[in-house]
């Protein structure tokens, strides 16, 4: 736990006392955005969750990457939003104004881009961005280490992919067999990864040994044999951990060769950078960070929020004058999928969702209109309050953001970033206007 | 005789393949009479319009009966099962863990029941050792507490993929007897009282292959009845019968765990490896294609299995399948009844005199019913050889081994090499068994799909269920230039729809964690849901 | 033989691999801890029982922190340790493990009570003879009632006495009152590391009545990791009553600094030499969190000056365990303690720094190890010896781990 000056920290026998304005619940993109817009806005801000997830993410961030059903790409994700709130106005995204779910996007990248992670801004349209299997997605911002194979794909120029031996899931053949078609300019060709000649090897390793300078001069020359006659090259996502915009950039000097990376399967480098970023400058710019903890009760009562919680050291009690609850769903375990239903695991508020498990999933896994588990989820009001058994909201205190929201399948919208950042920017803002008319 | 095997023919041209005989049908029967006459020394050839074991084969328990199961409802079937459990114990231990069997009987069960049966056990010469409840418990503490009676018996579990791979790859030792699969029978060309020739169409490609044999045997297991319906036959009589088991994520047991009463719904808990298989659902049906888990089915399968092992309600399950057994019509209205004997019907009455059908039985009998249809066959062929499976050893045949569960494990761990990575991780298979599975496994080709490359190992049968390793063992094939093209990624996709039809049903708890990130990473990221259909 | 504690959540493993892709030990002997817990799943029970892999895993406890289900495979690896037949575990932790039982100090070099009061007397009048700034200076044995009971690595006391030092004089400055004991002294505990729970058990029941029997409220930990998370884990793990509280000589540097005990500043540094710091796992990620990190970060940019610092990239709970813990210095297994220890150089290369600090002797050993291995030219320190330097009162005899930039700073 890491304390900031502003928090008040008190001792109490076994108990440890924390009290703030904010509370976020939660570890995930949703989260960490709420924290971000949460220290922009100057609100005293606590979060607590367990980390792990947000180590997937791909690095893309997406605000809207398809159309609900269809299996047409979205490129133009503002113009498709308005469609979104005609078709679906309960839709997460239908509640939040465009130029709030843009400024909220330009805000979270440029965070990233001062905590050491440069991002694209958010665009009019979106990039088509490579996939480590060949194919290509509709996302609304990259990171700059990937940007220029959004460029490359869409000039179709001469362009070498380069994997590693001894790295599985990664295979220049694969995604050089798969984009042939469209991108004729396409080789591929295998190197060994510096000092690292036998066995498997995982991106995060390399990544690492890429922030040592040593390390990149061994691969640059690799790397300049394997280009041959291309200007641009691609690999799999290893350029650096903490500094990958610094590593990206040494190793083009070093080449002269415009490099880009692609993400990577599980367990993959750009997730983790996020991760280890938001650990480190979230509590620097104020917030008391828990990463590694699960609230164990949320109580409210007239002078606020109560959260439970313990570390190795015994129990701590956050106090909170609004909370947000961020706890994401079935893989963060913010939704329990139990055979009798879905439930909310922190405060048992009702889930909307299908009528009974049958109708959970389709009977076709790649089925495009998605499956029914995935639009279940909390019901919320307009400020983004979750809707307690009587269909008000629960607690004036209590928010809710992200992918726990019902009425969205982030996975088939191509819309979990979006879903995350938009609707945590509406839920602080709303957080902090409930706060000023209480202080 | 030797194979006429053409070139790969176009998709506009047939190619016609001879042979001594052709049988339909690629269970754990068809591949059983392939070896035996194989033995014998005729040539066969076997198709599958789908690829081994993909009928009731690859859908059951994996158990060989001790034969105690039947002593009540069918005993000529218990006393076959005993002896063919001898057998095959000492034939094809490679495809067998000799795990034991319990009956046990939770209170409110028929005394009765239990009463007779260590008698009927005895009566069928099959042995039965009474346990007291504590004694039960001590081997198996994960039995409930209600627990009033238990018997053990000698129970085993079999892996009839490895049955039917090394069954295929011995025929194929011996004489050069192939397998083909994705291979559909289209019709029959019958003069007067002989098949002529059997026109299949490949599924993959859609071409023709034109197959004449000497002999035609249908062992096509709940198929049987339309086969034989193709060539005029009306002498098949079968009911269907849908059956619905899952897979946990741990083994709960070491014995396999009976109920002890009559055959009901998820009365039996198999050990298969490393996992547990609970089942199993009796429903009437008349479809045989398509058939999946309901809900309401493992819900029946957990509650029932509950009250002999209690973890069974809280247990994390990785995958639920349903086939269809085929039935001889009996009389009687309950499914259990009809016998589960089986029969050899020599359509001579129809008017053929080429032409048989094995069909019902089990997996415990099905080198009996082999030996029983390669006798006719080869007695036809004028062809005096003995049938020698039931003193042949199964020899470990080539890129057979994969199956086993916690084998390539083993083998990866004590063969040491570093270069040699793991592509799936739940099961631990590394790179050198998908290479020799699609240089050398029954059935390998070009291109092979990864669905038919998993059902020649472990690969995907772990926890992630294929959602990793469908990703890495697809990359590792583009890299081997078995894939060069969208290929690939067809197959991958296809991997993926295949696999989830097993877990549909199980989804919940720590499961619908795991979909979830896999539907993240094959749809949300890899854009799988998107792909063209019709390639 | 069961290797799957009850209860554990091993089935909540998505197999997803961020465990392996974390852990420094991934690839050793070609194991990793994905693959260590399925095969733990697939019942290999025997090969997990006879991996070398068990001895290069530190049990640091990062694949947990990293894993999204939380789940801690250091566990499955401290029971293959113990189901090892005991001949065949690596001698050097065996026998330090024998050594520590084998007198009341509970030395894992076997030094004995009275041989350990002669070397700290023995010290202690050199340094009143030879360093007239401490004619007075104390280094209390037994003394009942005592509010710090400070305990010791035998390293110290064996092969380097003199660098004993440093920490008297800063317990003298601070004005603490604190006392040695004859009984129960030694830091280290490789009991932990041979995988024997019951020896782990006496160890740590011999410290705790020796601190209760001479009455004092604080058990301090010196500069070491794993002293401290065997005695705190231990006391839990084995229902022991402790009525004294155990603390970090970290907690207690930040402390005293803030309260201008300890009036440390970095105007030394006049050539704005830069250290990094390492991150024990024993103390912060498995034991006392962020909280100790961030005490260690604000007595390391007091000592040095707050730009001279440079983090290691991980850090605190993320940060890397070098490989020096777990008993892998004493295992034998040399190749393999480098080959582990190789991202620990490269972070520590990344930094840049000419000096890593640590308030951890395997850590230290460690570092150097592989610093002079993989060719780097960092040097290794503990917090003690900066804070004398800092402070002016750096003896002639407690510079030897200081590089000539440093020695050429003293007068």
């Amino acid at each position: 736990m890491t304390t900031s000056a502003a928090t008040k920290n008190i001792r109490d026998g076994n108990a440890r006392h924390l009290a703030v304005d904010l509370a976020v619940i939660g570890s995930g993109l949703a989260g960490f955005a709420a924290s971000i817009f949460a220290v922009g806005r100057r609100i005293v801000t606590a979060q607590v969750g367990n980390t792990g997830a947000v180590a997937y993410t791909t690095g893309y961030l997406d605000l809207l990457g398809r159309e609900d059903g269809s299996r047409t790409d979205v490129t133009d994700p503002w113009q498709a939003l308005e469609k979104l709130a005609a078709d679906q106005p309960d839709h997460p995204l239908a509640n939040v104004p465009r130029e709030d779910i843009r400024e909220a996007f330009t805000q979270f990248t440029a965070f990233l881009g001062e905590g050491g992670l440069a991002y694209s801004r958010p665009g009019e349209r979106n990039l088509t961005a490579l996939t480590p299997a060949g194919t290509v997605k509709q996302t609304l911002c990259v990171p700059a280490t990937m940007a220029a194979g959004c460029h490359a794909y869409a000039e179709k120029s001469p362009c070498v992919i380069v994997d590693f031996k001894g790295l599985k899931g990664f295979s220049g053949r694969q995604v050089a067999a798969n984009l042939q078609a469209r991108w004729p300019g396409l080789a591929t060709a295998r190197i060994d990864f510096p000092d690292i000649m036998t066995g498997e090897i995982y991106p995060e390793v390399m990544a690492r040994a890429l922030e040592v300078p040593a390390t990149r001069e061994k691969l640059a020359v690799r790397l300049k044999a394997a280009a041959g006659e291309a200007k641009i090259i691609g690999l799999p996502a290893v350029l650096g951990m903490h500094r990958p915009d610094l590593v990206k950039a040494e190793l083009e000097r070093l080449t002269g060769l415009v490099i880009f990376e692609i993400p990577t399967m599980p367990p993959s480098v750009p997730g983790i950078r996020l991760r280890e970023m938001f650990e480190q400058v979230l509590p620097q710019k104020g917030v008391t960070l828990i990463p590694q903890q699960k609230i164990t009760r949320l109580n409210f009562d007239a002078d606020g929020a109560t959260l439970s919680l313990a570390d190795s050291f015994g129990p701590i009690e956050l106090r909170a004058r609004a909370v947000i609850l961020a706890t994401g769903r079935f893989l963060s375990g913010g939704l329990e999928a139990e055979r009798t239903g879905i439930r909310e695991t922190l405060l048992n508020l009702p889930v909307v969702q299908p009528d009974n498990r049958n109708h959970w999933y389709r009977d076709r896994y790649t089925d495009p209109r998605g499956h029914a588990i995935h639009r279940a989820g909390l019901a919320v009001d307009r400020a983004f309050r979750p809707l307690g058994s009587d269909g008000q909201p629960y607690d004036e205190r209590l928010f809710a953001a992200g992918v726990i929201l019902a009425h969205q399948d982030w996975i088939r919208g191509r819309s979990g970033a979006g879903i995350a950042i938009a609707s945590a920017y509406k839920a602080v803002a709303e957080a902090e206007k409930f706060l000023s008319s209480r202080s | 005789m030797t194979p006429d095997i053409a070139p790969k023919a176009s998709r506009n041209g047939t190619r016609t393949i001879a042979t001594d005989v052709l049988i339909i049908g690629g269970g754990v029967t068809g591949a059983g009479v392939m070896r035996d006459l194989a033995l014998r020394g005729l040539h066969t050839l076997l198709i599958d319009k789908r690829d081994l074991c993909a009928g009731a084969s690859g859908g059951n328990h994996g158990l060989l009966h001790s034969g105690a199961r039947y002593v009540a409802s069918d005993p000529h079937s218990a006393r076959e099962c005993r002896q063919e459990n001898e057998l095959l114990k000492r034939l094809a231990p490679q495809c067998i863990e000799d795990t034991g069997g319990l009956f046990v009987a939770v209170d409110g069960d028929d005394p009765g029941f239990a009463e007779e049966f260590p008698v009927l056990c005895t009566k069928a010469a099959i042995t039965c050792k009474e346990l007291t409840p504590a004694e039960a418990r001590g081997l198996e503490p994960k039995l409930s507490d209600r627990l009033v009676k238990a018997f053990r018996v000698p129970d085993a579990t079999v892996d009839p993929f490895r049955l039917a791979l090394e069954n295929v790859a011995h025929a194929r030792t011996l004489n050069g007897s192939v397998y083909l699969p994705h291979t559909e029978v289209l019709r029959f060309e019958i003069d007067r009282s002989e098949i002529r020739a059997a026109v299949c169409r490949d599924t993959r490609t859609g071409g023709l292959v034109k197959i004449v044999a000497g002999q035609y045997v249908n062992a096509g297991g709940a198929w049987a009845m339309n086969i034989a319906g193709l060539a005029g036959c009306r002498d098949v009589n079968l009911l269907y019968s849908k059956g619905t088991l899952l897979v946990s994520h741990d083994r709960l047991t070491r014995h396999v765990i009976n109920r002890l009463r009559l055959p009901g719904d998820g009365d039996i808990l198999v050990p298969g490896g490393t996992v547990s298989v609970l089942g199993t659902t009796s429903v009437r049906t008349d479809r045989l294609e398509q058939v999946a888990p309901t809900i309401e089915e493992i819900d029946i399968n957990v509650r029932e299995g509950s009250a002999m092992i209690p973890a069974l309600a809280h247990a994390r399950y990785i995958r639920a399948f349903s086939r269809v057994r085929p039935l001889l019509q009996s009389s009687s209205g309950d499914d259990r009844e009809a016998t589960r004997g089986f029969a050899l019907i020599d359509h001579t009455s129809q008017g053929l005199t080429n032409f048989c059908t094995i069909t019902g039985g089990k997996l415990t009998t099905f080198r009996l019913m082999a030996e029983k249809a390669a006798d006719l066959v080869a007695a036809r062929l004028g062809n005096s050889e003995p049938c020698r499976t039931a003193a042949e050893p199964l020899p470990d045949g080539e890129a057979c081994r994969w199956t086993e569960p916690g084998g390539s494990p083993k083998y990866w761990y004590h063969a040491g090499k570093a270069d040699d990575m793991i592509l799936c991780e739940c099961e631990m298979v590394p790179q050198s068994a998908i290479d020799e599975i699609v240089q050398n496994a029954p059935g390998a080709e070009e291109e092979m799909t990864l669905e038919a490359i998993a059902l020649r190992s472990r690969a995907g049968k772990g926890p992630c269920q294929g959602s990793f390793c469908g990703i890495r063992i697809c990359s590792y094939l583009y890299d081997r230039g078995h894939y060069r093209d969208a290929t690939g990624l067809h197959h991958l996709r296809d991997f993926f729809n295949e696999r989830f039809k097993g877990q549909k049903t199980v989804i919940w708890g720590r499961q619908a964690a795991q979909m979830e990130l896999a539907e993240a990473l094959h749809c949300g990221l890899l854009g799988l849901d998107a792909l063209e259909e019709n390639e | 033989m069961e290797l799957l504690p009850e209860g554990a959540s091993f089935e909540a493993c998505l197999t997803c691999g961020l465990c392996s892709s974390g852990c420094p030990a991934a690839g050793i002997e070609n194991m990793d801890p994905r693959k260590f817990i399925r095969m733990a799943m697939l019942g290999m029970d025997a090969e997990l029982s006879t991996t070398p892999w068990v001895w290069c895993c530190t049990q640091c406890r990062r694949c947990q922190h990293v894993c999204p289900m939380n789940i801690d495979i250091s566990q499955l690896v401290f029971l293959a340790r113990g189901n090892w037949p005991q001949d065949q575990k690596p001698s050097g932790i065996v026998r330090s493990c024998q050594m520590i039982r084998s007198t009341d100090s509970t030395s894992a070099m076997g030094l004995p009570p009275s041989d350990f009061v002669f070397v700290v007397e023995d010290v202690l009048q050199e340094v009143r003879e030879n360093q007239p700034a401490f004619a007075h200076l104390q280094a209390p044995m037994d003394k009942k009632g005592a509010h710090f009971f400070v305990n010791q690595n035998s390293r110290e006391p064996m092969s380097e006495p003199d660098e004993m030092v440093p920490l008297w004089k800063i317990l003298d400055l601070v004005g603490a009152d604190w006392t040695y004991s004859s009984k129960g002294w030694a830091a280290e505990n490789f009991c932990m590391f041979a995988g024997d729970e019951a020896a782990w058990y006496e160890v740590v029941k011999k410290r705790v009545d020796a601190v209760s029997d001479l009455g004092c409220q604080v058990w301090l930990n010196t500069e070491c990791g794993h002293s401290y998370y065997t005695m705190w884990h231990g006391i839990n793990r084995f229902g022991l009553s402790a009525d004294f509280t155990l603390e970090s000589l970290i907690t207690w540097y930040a402390r005293w600094i803030r309260e201008g005990k300890l009036p440390v500043n970095s105007k030394w540094n006049t050539k704005n030499i830069k250290f990094t710091v390492q991150d024990p796992c024993m103390i912060v990620r498995k034991a006392f969190g962020e909280a100790i990190a961030e005490d260690m970060r604000f007595v390391v940019k007091t000592l040095v000056g707050e730009d001279n610092f440079i983090d290691m990239q991980p850090n605190r709970s993320a940060n890397y365990c070098c490989g020096g813990g777990g008993g892998f210095l004493q295992a034998g297994m040399t190749d393999h303690r480098r080959t582990y220890g190789k991202r620990k150089f490269d972070q520590i290369m990344a930094t840049g720094a000419a000096y890593v600090l640590t308030p951890c002797h395997n850590c230290h050993s460690q570092m150097e190890d592989i610093g002079h291995f993989y060719g780097g030219s960092y040097g290794v320190v503990h917090f003690w010896t900066l804070i004398c330097l800092s402070l002016g009162i750096l003896g002639e005899n407690e510079r030897t781990y200081l590089g000539p930039d440093l020695l050429a700073l003293i007068d």
